[in-house]
């Protein structure tokens, strides 16, 4: 719907129609073009009205450039801002159209009147089209000095615009110079501020391959400049003072008294009512101590309240932005914040990312004084009517106990858990009885006895499922039904859907079959056989080297499938301490919010203004040693190397490295049971199956000449059932990961706007499906003139704009030709 | 790096565009429809604020009816773009006088597009005080063309106002009577367990102003915080009175407000801007006095059956009252029939949020009040008892108390003409998330 439109004439058409509406405004535009008439200013003022509402819904109304610009010989202010507003939208697609403004835009920069001489000077620097880079310069440099500050606070920024349009332009006319000077030189704040962010902009830009830029730069991080800035604080506008406070937080200071001075000139911006300026504050005091570990402490003691104070005040947005800030801080030191833990309880009426925060922060900051309460707490979530959150309350309980506080009351109050009997509060909580048992064997008893009483077959959750299977195969000697209840599991391995739980089943039975061999011999027979049959690759690889394995050696299975576990001390930590650090380098910006370094989200070019200052942070972290004990909480996960790397998969682990030593060719010790069962079930060569096994699956082909060019035919034609046949049979080819654009992550927002694509290209959908973010893709497509098929399993996933990309083919030589093919076309997708 | 905004977006809940501003070349015009399908048509539009698409990052709040997104490309900083947002949304509101929804921005699509224009130059934040923009920006969208001539003179002000040192206030104003008016609004939060141990307990409070005052006036005002007091006591060498004091765990300030002079002398003195402002926000931990104490017992009589007792009683002074008392109580879905005995207001079972609500227009201090509920419940196969029910909610209004017990002791205006000022101080407190387990 287009805002609705006080001319009576277009009083009924609510949405316009596009191209009639369009050559309607035209036609009316240019009756008014020339008419002086009295009250030819509202009519006109309403039809421009019209023709930004329509701009705004997306209507294309370029075509009336050529009557917008007549019409805008005008002195009516409002008029003009509609206008400059329309040119600065067009002027781009119509270049040679838009020389037409330049004439009054020229003109309205000599008014008389500050505000129309600033509103001309900024639309004129809007037109972003490079032929008419030269009109810009003379306006810009009578801009920087004009006598009225508004003029010169447009112009500042001005010169940002016309370096994003020609740098060149911008460095011959040697407005950086200009900039710089007015920077030092003007009494009003806003156009200091303007200027600064001008230069931060264009030397950041270029620091990479300028010596000079990096020399400004270091100009302006030095002395001189900052405390230029900082006496000035007070005059700043909130948001520039922002923008200063950054600045600071970049700069070095010569000593220690250097540093108390900065931090008690700046120690009133803590009580700002602004968050924005406190969080920059904070980041200064942050970095300028991070030499000194106790007065960093205290830093922290005394930022406390007034992140508290954030967290507490506006808009649930506002205080998560906050709170993830709060959340980094947290995790650096959990014991500063130990006796605050009353502020993190959740709110019923709290969002569930503000609560999810919340959990998080309550779980690292538990400690022998107040594990009672917050777990208490947390016990509270566990019924909540927000199922996510009531998960991640029990994920967090079981987190606290692994820190080894107050276990006890804990393995109780989870195993009452159990006996809530809801699904998703038994499924989480399993899992989380899992890795408490990994850690605390010494509980076995008491969690098995209630274990033993869950029905697997009320359990959906396939990690809950793997995790009871878990249990039920590594405690087989304490259960007495384990091998029953496993041999029922075998017998619906059709319907188990998900591949995790098959290959904890698998494991499950072999475990067991070693402690109570008689009673699961069968079952075991009836695994293997399903898992060597299963379309799953991991699970028919498992399953294979399983038997492999017993018919090699028994004892030697054993030791691979059940070695002696010692207790599980330290999991590790998913984010490495150098990643955290990289973090907290960036504080006050995205990175903390998305919790990973900028570099991983941000575009190569959007990179460069924070490489140059994360150099410069790191220089002064290097020189000191002071921080490490800051550290040290995070660093001594490191250490750690020979923990297990994730809580799904576990001893398995030990397989692979067996497999590289372990001969094939040996098949002396065969269980001979197993052998008639397993020989009749399984169909597939034993070489290829053996490759398979070695991950060999793909042959290396390194002499191949280059393939000729790949065409593919258009009309290729492959049933449902042939291509799951095939995609079976076949081994993957070529795996690989590309980069969707950003267009295309846009145009995708269904799964058939790519499927129609990738037909342009020759190559055909078979199967799509998914959600935002992820879609899944099943492709083939024909050789041209051969039988031979490629097979494509295209994973897209549009958060990260990322498509993962598995190629099977028949003739495996041209699978290279063809992944490339395939690449371009999917990079290609919504350019075009 | 500050915001550096590529672009802003206002859209209606079906995600139509209302407005759009691209301020920078570095997004595409499609990142709305990005925004659209894989956001707002997803469910995780109530998961995170911040979200990433591609190489951009969507940063969005929803106020009322509308979606405000920005979209920006590099790592900018997410504090300060929400704060930009509220405060533009703040200025809009100025301008509109008090909505802020999607037929207002409809109606103002244009003075919108002016303002976005100034708040905000090539995505960095410019000047969003609403004093100053009233200067150059008017409110009345369409002019007589008489008036628009008189707009071509400039304004002799108006620019230099714009970026001025005293920002927030205008030189020469002149009001017949110079008055001051004070309102100290408090809201209390509370969760209470349901064994009536007090889990966590804060007050929020601001310190509205509204000045009618002629001149540059000189303001200073006095509050009973033992900071302040300590500190007066020491320069003055003059032992406090006693009477109650408090702490304030942390505050800020309006920028009007002389922060050296507060951290030096702890006064808070300051040069107010022309009519209504939030002088300062404190928040408070420590002694706060709960104006009602709320002592559930719910009682399950079978399966089908519920037996609800709620008291409530008020510990603020006997001469004051409370107004709005609203107290929630949370029953099951399957309610199907509820009968009530109450000792004062009035109580119903509100189907819709699944709540007893029990309604008291005033409630007097010193008083208790007793709500008696049974609650029929349909029988369900299999349905397990909630484990947990959401809490007890609580909602009020006491005038003339403060939670903290935070008084105004003076509050002095100089202005070198010297006229008499006429001061106002009120006093109220609220419910915040005042929560109850049950």
């Amino acid at each position: 719907m287009a805002p609705p439109v006080s001319a009576p004439k277009s009083a009924s058409p609510s949405q316009p129609s596009g191209k009639s509406e369009v050559t309607d405004l035209k036609l009316q535009l240019r009756q008014l073009a020339g008419s002086r008439a009295p009250g030819a200013d509202d009519a006109k003022r309403d039809l421009f009205k019209r023709v930004i509402s329509c701009m705004t819904v997306g209507i294309d109304v370029s075509p009336a450039f050529s009557e917008m610009v007549m019409c805008s010989a005008t002195s009516d202010v409002v008029l003009k801002k509609m206008c400059y507003l329309y040119v600065g939208n067009y002027a781009r697609c119509n270049p040679d159209l838009a020389l037409l403004t330049i004439n009054f835009l020229q003109k309205d920069c000599h008014d008389q009147d500050p505000t129309i001489r600033g509103l001309a000077l900024r639309s004129l620097c809007s037109l972003r089209v490079q032929n008419l880079v030269e009109y810009l310069v003379a306006p810009l440099a009578a801009g920087l000095k004009d006598h009225s500050s508004y003029v010169r606070t447009v112009a500042a920024i001005g010169v940002l615009k016309l370096y994003h349009i020609s740098a060149t332009m911008c460095h011959d006319s040697d407005f950086p110079a200009a900039l710089k000077a007015l920077m030092l030189s003007d009494p009003d704040a806003q156009v200091v501020a303007n200027c600064l962010y001008s230069l931060l902009e264009i030397w950041t830009q270029e620091v990479a391959n300028s010596e000079e830029a990096a020399r400004e730069i270091e100009t302006l991080y030095g002395k001189s400049i900052i405390y230029y800035l900082l006496n000035r604080i007070k005059d700043f506008s909130e948001w520039a003072q922002c923008l200063v406070l950054d600045l600071v937080s970049k700069y070095i200071p010569a000593d220690n008294n250097e540093i108390f001075d900065i931090m008690n000139l700046l120690e009133d911006r803590l009580q700002h009512a602004n968050g924005a300026v406190v969080l920059a504050t904070i980041n200064v005091f942050l970095h300028l101590t991070m030499s000194m570990t106790d007065v960093h402490q205290q830093v922290y003691e005394r930022i406390k309240a007034p992140l508290l104070t954030l967290v507490g005040a506006g808009s649930p947005e506002q205080s998560y932005a906050v709170l993830c800030h709060l959340h980094l801080l947290v995790m650096r030191a959990p014991m500063l914040f130990s006796s605050d833990y009353k502020h993190f309880y959740c709110q019923f009426s709290d969002p569930s990312y503000v609560k999810k925060l919340k959990l998080e922060m309550l779980t690292a900051i538990a400690n022998e004084s107040n594990t009672y309460e917050i777990v208490t707490e947390l016990c509270e979530y566990a019924g909540n009517v927000d199922v996510p959150i009531a998960r991640e309350s029990i994920r967090a309980v079981g987190k606290i106990a692994l820190q080894q506080y107050d276990v006890n009351a804990i393995v109780d109050r989870l195993l009452q858990f159990l006996e809530m009997e809801k699904d998703y509060v038994t499924a989480e909580t399993l899992v989380l009885v899992k890795d408490l048992l990994r850690k605390y064997p010494q509980w076995s008893h008491d969690c098995i006895a209630v274990v033993g009483n869950i029905s697997s077959k009320s359990i959906q959750e396939p990690k809950a499922k793997a995790a009871l299977i878990w249990m039920l195969g590594e405690y087989s000697q304490d259960m007495m039904d384990a091998p029953y209840v496993l041999e029922s599991l075998v017998e619906n391995w059709e319907e188990e859907h998900s591949p995790e739980v098959r290959l904890h089943l698998l494991t499950a039975v072999m475990k067991c079959f070693f402690k109570r061999a008689p009673e699961t011999q069968k079952a075991l027979g009836a695994a293997l056989a399903a898992g060597l049959a299963d379309n799953h690759q991991d699970v028919h690889d498992r399953a294979l080297f399983y038997y492999r394995l017993l018919q090699y050696d028994v004892t030697v299975a054993e030791r691979v499938v059940n070695p002696p576990k010692q207790a599980v001390s330290v999991f590790a930590d998913t984010q490495s301490s150098e990643i955290k650090d990289r973090i907290f380098d960036e504080f006050n910006s995205l990175s903390v919010v998305y919790q990973k370094p900028s570099y991983l989200f941000t575009d190569k070019e959007h990179r460069g203004p924070f490489e140059f200052s994360e150099d410069l942070s790191n220089l002064a972290i290097g020189g000191d040693s002071g921080d490490d004990v800051i550290h040290s909480a995070q660093r001594y996960e490191e250490n750690d190397k020979d923990l297990l790397l994730s809580t799904s998969d576990k001893e398995e682990n030990g397989g692979p490295t067996h497999n590289g030593s372990s001969t094939y060719s040996a098949p002396s010790d065969v269980n001979s049971s197993l052998t008639g069962l397993v020989a009749s079930s399984t169909s597939q060569p034993a070489t290829f199956a053996i490759d398979d096994l070695l991950g060999l699956g793909v042959p290396d082909a390194p002499a191949l000449p280059p393939p000729p060019a790949l065409s593919l035919n258009a009309k290729p034609v492959l049933d449902p059932g042939t291509f799951q046949k095939k995609w079976g049979q076949l081994t993957v080819s070529s795996s690989q990961e590309s980069t969707l654009s950003i267009q295309g992550v846009a145009s995708l927002t269904a799964p058939q706007s790519l499927i129609k694509h990738m037909q342009n290209n020759s190559i055909q959908c078979i199967a799509s499906g998914g959600q935002p973010p992820n879609y899944k893709f099943f492709f083939f497509a024909q050789k041209e003139g051969s039988s031979s098929f490629f097979l494509v399993e295209c994973i897209v996933n549009t958060a990260s704009a990322k498509a993962q990309i598995k190629i099977k083919a028949d003739d495996v030589s041209a699978s290279d030709a063809f992944a490339s093919l395939f690449q371009s076309a999917l990079s290609n997708f919504g350019s075009s | 790096m500050p915001v550096a905004a590529s672009a802003i977006y206002f859209l209606n809940l079906r995600g139509d565009v209302l407005i759009n501003r691209l301020y920078r070349d570095d997004v595409g015009g499609n990142m709305v429809d990005a925004f659209r399908t894989h956001i707002m048509q997803t469910k995780e539009m109530g998961t995170c604020p911040v979200r990433q698409i591609g190489g951009c990052s969507f940063l969005y709040m929803r106020i009322s009816n509308v979606y405000i997104v920005i979209v920006v490309s590099s790592n900018a900083n997410a504090a300060s773009s929400f704060k930009f947002v509220v405060e533009a949304v703040n200025l809009f509101k100025s301008y509109f006088g008090g909505n802020f929804d999607e037929d207002a921005i409809r109606n103002n699509f244009v003075l919108i597009y002016e303002l976005l224009d100034e708040i905000m130059d090539f995505g960095y934040p410019q000047n969003l005080s609403p004093e100053i923009l009233k200067l150059y920006i008017t409110q009345e969208g369409i002019r007589s063309p008489f008036s628009s001539k008189a707009s071509e003179k400039p304004v002799p002000n108006a620019t230099l106002q714009v970026t001025g040192a005293v920002g927030w206030r205008r030189e020469g104003l002149h009001y017949k009577k110079n008055e001051v008016f004070l309102d100290i609004v408090e809201s209390v939060n509370l969760l209470m367990s349901s064994k009536g141990s007090v889990l966590r307990c804060d007050v929020t409070g601001k310190i509205l102003m509204k000045c009618f005052l002629s001149g540059m006036p000189d303001l200073k005002l006095g509050l009973n915080d033992k900071i302040g007091l300590e500190k007066e006591s020491q320069i003055k060498a003059r032992p406090t009175r006693s009477g109650k004091t408090i702490e304030l765990d942390d505050v800020t300030f309006h920028q009007c407000v002389n922060l050296t002079r507060f951290n030096s002398e702890k006064t808070v003195s300051f040069v107010p801007p022309d009519g209504e402002f939030e002088l300062m926000k404190y928040r408070i931990t420590e002694g706060v006095n709960l104006p009602f104490r709320v002592l559930p017992t719910i009682k399950e009589l079978g399966r089908t059956r519920l037996e609800v007792n709620v008291n409530v009683k008020s510990s603020y002074g006997a001469k004051m009252f409370a107004l709005g008392v609203v107290v929630k109580v949370p029953v099951p879905k399957q309610t199907a029939k509820t009968s009530f005995q109450v000792t004062t207001g009035k109580a119903k079972y509100n189907a819709s949020i699944d709540c007893l609500v029990w309604k008291i227009r005033k409630f007097p201090g010193q008083t208790e009040a007793t709500m008696n509920a049974e609650v029929e419940l349909i029988s369900t196969m299999g349905e397990k008892k909630a484990v947990t029910r959401p809490p007890i909610q609580m909602e009020f209004q006491v005038p003339m108390f403060t939670a903290s017990g935070l008084r105004v002791r003076f509050l002095k205006v100089w202005e070198k003409s010297g006229y008499n000022t006429v001061e106002w101080v009120r006093y109220i407190t609220k419910a915040g998330s005042y929560e109850i387990r049950c």
